[in-house]
């Protein structure tokens, strides 16, 4: 029996400000909100202060004047705008960087494999490679492959070689070219039906991998060997090999795009205004649904602290903000309607072939004499003496430091899972298969996409040999305008972005390969 | 990632702000800080900087210190050059000698500094240097916007393009011979935006590489890796004169320049009397060429003065230089520490190849641009 006392309900006392915890915080939140803004607040406008007394311009307006230059190379080499030179210099960028990370990767894995071969050759040659090549400064290198195209390779000619031209006249080809002009050599480039071809590839990737995982399903249902690699494989080559003269069926894309690249043509800026203005709000709110939801027990909501609200407003001031972003700068949205325009119009007419064509082209390289001077024509795949030390640079300094990245993961997995392995009679490529590789490329991926965002920012050292990508271009541009600071807002904004960019592609790889915890 | 999404678009925001309303910002900035704006104003015009009292010119101030102050570049073949011992040679720094003559009397008396193109007009705006002789052309945004004035033009360059002999180029060669051609020159500088200019209105297809720095392009240019390089045509007669190596022949064209570069002294601008003074020291020295006064018979020209003009400005009657605020003797003092124009170009520039015949720089009366106006 309990007895029930009835204590006297405490009154509520009245705590003083400077005493309460919820009025504290608070305070200090605004506080500090305050004095981050107002910082900012007096760093703009002292900058802006001191800049105009110097006359130094902040303003972007410089972007559509002529640039009055011109490129040694890119998607084209008169811009009429300064926008226009700069992003050919980000294509240029790109360009070596893409081509970089691809080269980068099969050869730092290769030799990250042969450091740890059985055969001693091959695993001392990895490792003096590797000990060389990452102990010289990046600069250098580049350097030194720059003097090794303009010095070490011969004058350009029509004798040029090594498997060069049989008869030396304007327009002759040849297999491989190297001169101090640059390396040209034959390739075999996407011709008008590659897209169709392609997308139809696109579908049957699809369709193997779902035939891969019926069969295994298969084999675990009845136990029969039922040749699940076989079977998909199969399908993708079926696929490629008929695709050859079947792929005028995707034709049907290229009135889509048409349709669409008139949709974008045709659509006022304010509808594209409202989009993105919805998305700001939209994503804000999806997030704060989100957030509440994670806060959501059996027992319903839980009491928010004062830190979950102060998310969840400063959400919705980033969703407001955007909007405000999406109405003052009317210039985003019309350059979406213009991007997508362009965008649809290519790829309509990649889509326009109704007849089974070439799906390759294989070009071998050329030499020209467009005016009074031999030049690499515009067949075979070329890298100019500007690109090429870049390249070269990038790619080996990038995989001498992949490969022990590729080392590391291997050796991280314990002696205790290959023996395990043998014992239960696995075979070595099974072991590495289903064993090795997967516990051992869960570890390789993050430090690889440091490597790749590495590669990417390196890419602008390609100033010393005055290859034109985005630092070299701006750089030329500021020179020419003085509009410093605008260039270098730019810079930063691109390099973040392509960062921001690699690095969301490995986090996704990342998280699909993570344990999954519980 | 949606908090690093929602982190920076806070940033774009307070960068959308602050260049949003910028007519505004800056109208109120200037109202509420115009006494500090105006003070920044009047140190930078009155005095050059580095601890001149307010209203001292920078003549007073050359004068008070004794020794002048010059900027020039250091590596311009021929112009200013840096010898291994320290000493500044060239054409350039002689001008600098002449300015130090005629203000202090000693033409030694001279602290060279070398500058970058980028430096040069910083250097002069917070009063490194009182006045800046390195090849620098004379253009309508720097005489405005950027806040120099610029002296009368002691060489008439103009950009040119160098190539070989064993491609074709003759010294009569135009820019339609460069036609599918690599050209190299460096970059950020005017020449790349003449050399563009110019291909672009005649339709001639090039492939320009621009380098950092002209030893780059020239590198370049020796392994073959550029057909042509293109810059100020003293640059390249330098180059030429200094670097062809032997068995390749390399010529100059076209031969009437594609750009027009007035090369010539610099100073801070909206201060008269030292404007006057390096202005009258360049026509000191055209003068006493047009007369043939040079640095040897200046004595006996003093003594016995062939016209009054020559009286005049070595020092006679009329005290000419006196109101300029020099000494009497001080065109006297340029003419024979450092000499004519004509000396002082022969010493410096015909070694490189650089001649004055049938140039620009030839005096009026033979068919050029160097002309003086009258002392008196």
């Amino acid at each position: 029996m309990s007895v029930r006392v009835d204590r006297p309900q405490q009154q509520p006392q009245r705590v003083p400000p400077w005493r309460n915890v919820t009025f504290l915080k608070w305070a200090a939140q605004l506080v500090t909100l305050v004095g981050v803004v107002g910082l900012g607040y007096i760093l703009v406008t002292q900058a802006q202060e001191n800049l105009a007394a110097r006359n130094i311009d902040v303003s972007f307006d410089f972007l559509s004047d002529p640039p009055g230059i011109q490129l040694a190379e890119g998607i084209s080499t008169n811009p009429d705008t300064v926008a226009r030179a700069l992003f050919v210099g980000i294509v240029n960028m790109l360009r070596v960087t893409v081509a970089g990370i691809v080269a980068a990767t099969i050869l730092g894995v290769l030799l990250g494999v042969a450091r740890l071969s059985s055969n001693w050759i091959v695993s001392k040659v990895a490792t003096v490679y590797i000990e060389t090549i990452r102990n010289i400064p990046l600069l250098v290198q580049i350097i030194f492959w720059g003097a090794v195209v303009t010095i070490g390779l011969p004058d350009i000619g029509f004798d040029t070689g090594p498997f060069g031209c049989t008869e030396e006249v304007d327009g002759c080809t040849g297999w491989l070219f190297a001169s101090n002009r640059g390396v040209s050599m034959a390739w075999l480039f996407p011709a008008d039906g590659f897209w169709q071809w392609f997308s139809l590839m696109l579908i049957g990737i699809y369709v193997s991998v779902r035939v891969y995982r019926w069969r295994i399903r298969l084999k675990e249902e009845t136990g029969a060997e039922t040749y699940s690699l076989t079977w998909g494989t199969l399908t993708v080559v079926v696929f490629a090999v008929v695709g050859l003269w079947i792929h005028p069926i995707m034709g049907f894309f290229g009135p889509i795009f048409g349709a669409l690249a008139s949709l974008f043509d045709g659509l006022p800026r304010i509808v594209v205004q409202l989009v993105l203005a919805a998305a700001a709000l939209g994503g804000a709110a999806w997030w704060i649904k989100r957030f509440l939801d994670s806060r959501r027990t059996p027992a319903g909501l839980a009491k928010l602290t004062d830190d979950d609200i102060f998310r969840i407003g400063s959400t919705a001031v980033a969703g407001l903000v955007g909007v405000f972003i999406v109405f003052t700068f009317t210039s985003i949205s019309s350059f979406i309607l213009d991007a997508g325009r362009d965008f649809f119009e290519v790829a309509e007419s990649k889509f326009d072939f109704l007849e089974a064509g070439a799906v390759f082209d294989f070009n071998k390289a050329s030499l020209a004499k467009p005016g009074n001077f031999v030049n690499y024509g515009p067949t075979g795949l070329t890298m100019s003496k500007l690109f090429f030390p870049v390249f070269v640079g990038v790619t080996l300094y990038t995989a001498a430091f992949i490969a022990e990245v590729v080392r590391g993961g291997i050796l991280a997995i314990s002696k205790g899972q290959t023996e395990a392995g043998l014992a239960l009679g696995l075979t070595r490529f099974q072991l590495l298969r289903f064993i090795i590789l997967p516990q051992a490329f869960r570890i390789i991926l993050p430090p690889m996409g440091n490597q790749y965002l590495n590669l990417a920012k390196n890419t602008s050292l390609g100033i010393a040999v005055a290859y034109p990508e985005v630092v070299a271009v701006g750089q030329t541009l500021y020179n020419q305008t003085g509009a410093t600071i605008p260039v270098v807002t730019l810079w930063m904004l691109f390099y973040v972005s392509v960062s921001l960019f690699i690095s969301a592609i490995v986090n996704f790889f990342n998280n699909r390969m993570k344990l999954v915890e519980r | 990632m949606l908090k690093r999404l929602s982190a920076l678009l806070v940033v774009l925001a307070l960068v959308a702000a602050a260049c949003g309303d910028d007519d505004a910002a800056t109208t109120t900035t200037v109202a509420g800080t115009q006494a500090t704006t105006t003070t920044a104003a009047a140190t930078t015009t009155g005095g050059g900087g580095d601890g001149g009292q307010a209203g001292e010119g920078i003549l007073a101030q050359v004068q008070d210190r004794g020794v002048l102050r010059c900027g020039v570049s250091g590596a311009a073949t021929a112009f200013s050059e840096q010898q291994p011992d320290g000493s500044m040679t060239g054409f350039d720094a002689d001008y600098c000698r002449a300015v130090a003559a005629a203000v202090l009397g000693d033409a030694n008396a001279v602290e060279f500094t070398a500058l970058t193109a980028a430096e040069r007009f910083t250097a002069v705006q917070t009063g490194a240097v009182d006045v800046l002789i390195r090849n620098t052309t004379w253009t309508q945004s720097r005489d405005t916007d950027v806040g120099m004035d610029f002296g009368p033009t002691t060489y008439y360059d103009g950009q040119q393009v160098m190539g070989r002999t064993s491609a074709g180029f003759t010294g009569q060669s135009t820019l339609q011979d460069l036609e599918g051609a690599v050209v190299c020159t460096n970059a950020g500088t005017t020449t790349e935006k003449n050399i563009t200019e110019a291909t672009a209105a005649l339709g001639v297809n090039i492939t320009l590489n621009t380098f950092e720095d002209f030893n780059q392009v020239m590198d370049q240019y020796l392994a073959g890796a550029c057909d042509a390089v293109t810059t100020d045509g003293s640059g390249l007669v330098g180059r030429k004169a200094t670097q062809q190596p032997e068995g390749e022949e390399w010529v100059i064209f076209p031969p009437s320049p594609i750009s027009k570069e007035p090369l010539g002294p610099t100073y801070l601008q909206n201060d008269s009397q030292w404007a006057d003074v390096v202005n009258w020291v360049v026509f000191a020295t055209i003068i006493f060429d047009e007369n043939g006064v040079t640095s040897a018979n200046a004595a006996d020209m003093q003594a016995n003065p062939p016209t009054g003009e020559i009286d005049r400005l070595l020092g006679g009657e009329g005290n000419l230089q006196g109101a300029m605020g020099l000494a009497d003797e001080a065109f006297f003092n340029v003419v024979s520490q450092v000499g004519n124009y004509d000396e002082i170009y022969a010493r410096n520039l015909n070694p490189v190849g650089l001649f004055r015949e049938g140039s620009l720089n030839a005096s009026f009366v033979d068919g050029g641009l160097i002309y003086a106006p009258p002392a008196r």
